[in-house]
């Protein structure tokens, strides 16, 4: 499974972002091969609609979910249409941490 | 005059707080403004995500009257409180959740539900048993 985070910086020690459409940062992690590639978010200074965008942008590198602090509502809306699950975590945490949850 | 039914109102979460309190000169007392969670919502699709209130009405599913009227008593109450330095309690109101969260005590986060996998958890796998309170 492919999970895409909502990242400030661009490795796995960064924080989970608050705003899945704004943030600078895009983590996509491969449980598989448990590798992580970053992309630069296209959208954050787009004028609006940046969260739609950018689940489309992040749709084309094959995620299942998303991990953020918190998603706008027409994203929450899109994301349902496409059956890609939302992750909301408690608190500050790092890409990381999150990572360590994970089993197969 | 024919009785009005009241439509439920649509919000995609709930606040992950119960509501606010002044600093400074807080007077004692409990909940002395009651925000619902439709106001909140309102309050929150056009003011926080700036949908306009044609989009934020079609997002509650409800008409574009229903929805300024909401939008309205939301502000002067915000705006009583803000005013008055009174507390203010987020709850009730008439409203479903309309999207579906469940929550994972050992990994201490929320997931949204799909149609794959509804009641695992997508990091530990574990089954969740408690469902999220939906009014
Ligand atoms: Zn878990």
């Amino acid at each position: 499974m492919k999970i895409a985070f909502a990242l400030s910086e661009n490795h796995h020690r960064s924080y989970i972002d608050d705003h899945f459409g704004r943030c600078n940062w895009y983590g996509v992690y491969d449980t598989d091969t448990k590798k992580a590639q970053y992309l630069e978010n296209p959208n954050r200074y787009a004028e609006e609609g940046a969260g739609c965008t950018s689940v489309d942008y992040l749709m084309e590198y094959g995620i299942q979910a998303i991990v953020a602090g918190r998603f706008g509502s027409r994203v929450v809306e899109l994301l349902k249409k496409k059956n890609i699950q939302m992750i909301i975590p408690e608190g500050t945490k790092t890409m990381e941490e999150i990572i360590k949850l994970y089993k197969n | 005059m024919s009785p009005r039914t009241k439509k439920i109102r649509l919000i995609q979460r709930r606040p992950s707080f119960a509501g606010f309190r002044p600093y400074g000169n807080q007077k004692p007392g409990a909940c002395e403004v009651a925000l619902n969670f439709e106001e909140y919502e309102a309050i929150k699709l056009c003011d926080y995500e700036l949908l306009t209130h044609s989009e934020a009405s079609a997002m509650m599913n409800i008409s574009r009257p229903t929805f300024t009227r909401i939008y309205e008593s939301a502000r002067r109450k915000i705006a009583k409180a803000f005013v008055e330095g009174s507390t203010i309690c987020i709850e009730g109101g008439k409203s479903v959740v309309n999207t579906h969260w469940q929550e994972c005590q050992t990994c201490k986060i929320s997931f949204s539900v799909t149609e794959k996998n509804p009641h695992v958890c997508p990091l530990c796998q574990t089954p969740v048993l408690e469902e999220l309170e939906i009014q």
